[in-house]
């Protein structure tokens, strides 16, 4: 016994080494998620205040930029008005909009803290359960897709990039229609990859790739990117594909986080493919 | 002013600094300048190594609140504080510390502080990089990141010396 005290006595600074980095090493590598997702991020209030406060003082810088942006947008969507078009034979124009039904709900929010050069890159907005925001709902901005909701507080998000390793949203590339999964390799925080897509299919370079919707993320045909380089890979009958983002990551300050009505609905019923079989 | 106080104060201003500054800059080429690690260097000769390394990972712990990083700078902040009594010891002066004075740079010299923090940058950014990529075949941007990142924190340490730890004026 009291070799066994004089061992922990020799060696407690080692130990505590020891037991200190399993602590942080279990965490990072989301061993131990309750932690992770509980406090150990932006999404805590005294943080996510402390961001707030900086991002009020550095709005400003970009107030120009952005205004230009939203006039574009705003012709953009004043030029689908109905007023704008006229109307050829008043008895075969009718649009009978109750065909349509709303799935889709858009909550918009601002970018407080984030980051582009990371291998795994997260970003914080401003808005949470509050707002309705909920885990796993799609973001998106003006441009294009930017990442997945991972956590939420009372007044905060932290979402998971698109310059994420483990992304994985499902993507089709326009004209061709075969789908594949977006991932990233972490080197350009504007390249993205599209993998599984098979190499017998031509692939025109510039040619767009958009969400396909599975999964209940996001809607179907929201850009991502335009195709930049396909280079076949060694030993695997697949394309490689390079996609720069329609979004650049670097510069991104106002989102809009997508909320599938009929989420439910998708879950449950792709719940039961697996009973079917 | 009294040690423990001068010493909270200055933690809580470099993980701040870290968290709304250093942590935002866009710099590219895969460098993330760290300056908490200065917290570290600059806690007082005789800290006990288990509170060294206590302190640092909460310093550690605090930024990964702000990076979005999940426990990747505690990793590093306690690796850090474990290797600090080996480092300073290996570079202590021919008659040894006054363990009264801090460890900053108008105490012991400018050489003497270049060589404790370079060591400690690089063994802080390696491990955080090695841990961050986490693959073999990415040792080209581990050291690339390593490499920049430690030479643009070792400027920044060394400014911050220039700038807020002067000597103090002799009466």
């Amino acid at each position: 016994m009291r070799k066994l005290i004089a061992f922990f006595r020799r060696f407690r600074v080692f130990l505590v080494f020891l037991i200190l980095q399993v602590i942080a090493l279990a965490t990072y590598t989301s061993v131990m998620s309750f932690p992770r997702t509980k406090f150990l991020n932006t999404a805590n209030a005294f943080v996510g205040q402390l961001l707030t406060w900086e991002r009020n003082i550095i709005k400003y810088i970009y107030l120009d930029e952005e205004n230009e942006k939203l006039q574009l947008k705003n012709i953009e969507l004043e030029n689908q008005l109905p007023h704008n078009y006229i109307s050829i034979d008043q008895k075969t124009a009718i649009i009978n909009d109750t065909i349509r039904l709303l799935s889709f709900e858009r909550t918009n929010a601002t970018v407080i803290n984030s980051s582009h050069t990371f291998r795994n890159n997260y970003f914080t907005i401003n808005s949470g359960t509050d707002r309705g925001i909920q885990r796993k709902m799609g973001v998106v901005s003006d441009n294009g897709v930017v990442g997945i909701v991972y956590d939420v507080s009372k007044h905060f998000a932290v979402v998971k990039s698109i310059l994420t390793e483990d992304i994985n949203i499902s993507a089709y590339i326009e004209g061709i229609n075969s789908f594949g999964i977006i991932k990233y390799n972490g080197e350009d925080p504007q390249i993205v990859n599209l993998t599984g897509i098979s190499n017998d299919i031509d692939i025109k370079i510039g040619s767009e790739v958009k969400t396909r919707g599975s999964g209940g993320y996001f809607p179907q045909g929201i850009s991502i990117g335009k195709i930049v380089s396909v280079e076949p890979i060694e030993g695997e009958p697949r394309w490689e594909i390079r996609v720069k983002l329609s979004q650049d990551m670097r510069s991104l300050r106002y989102v809009y986080v997508i909320k599938h009505i009929h989420q439910l609905e998708l879950e449950e019923l792709e719940k039961n493919i697996e009973q079917l079989q | 002013m009294n040690v423990i106080v001068k010493n909270i104060l200055r933690i809580l201003v470099l993980i701040f600094a870290q968290g709304l500054i250093f942590g935002q800059l866009p710099f590219g080429f895969g460098i993330h300048p760290m300056i908490y690690p200065l917290a570290i260097i600059l806690l007082p000769f005789d800290t006990r190594p288990v509170w060294l390394l206590i302190i640092a990972f909460f310093i550690g712990l605090s930024v990964d609140v702000f990076m979005n990083t999940f426990g990747l700078h505690a990793s590093s902040a306690v690796l850090i504080a474990f290797i600090r009594p080996a480092i300073f010891r290996r570079f202590a002066p021919r008659d040894d510390y006054d363990l009264l004075k801090e460890p900053t740079a108008s105490e012991w010299g400018y050489a003497w502080f270049i060589k404790v923090s370079a060591t400690m940058i690089l063994i802080h950014h390696l491990w955080f990089f090695i841990l961050e990529y986490f693959k073999f075949s990415a040792w080209k941007d581990i050291i690339t990141s390593t490499i920049l990142s430690s030479l643009i924190s070792l400027i920044i340490f060394i400014l911050l010396q220039v700038f807020f730890f002067k000597k103090p004026k002799s009466i």
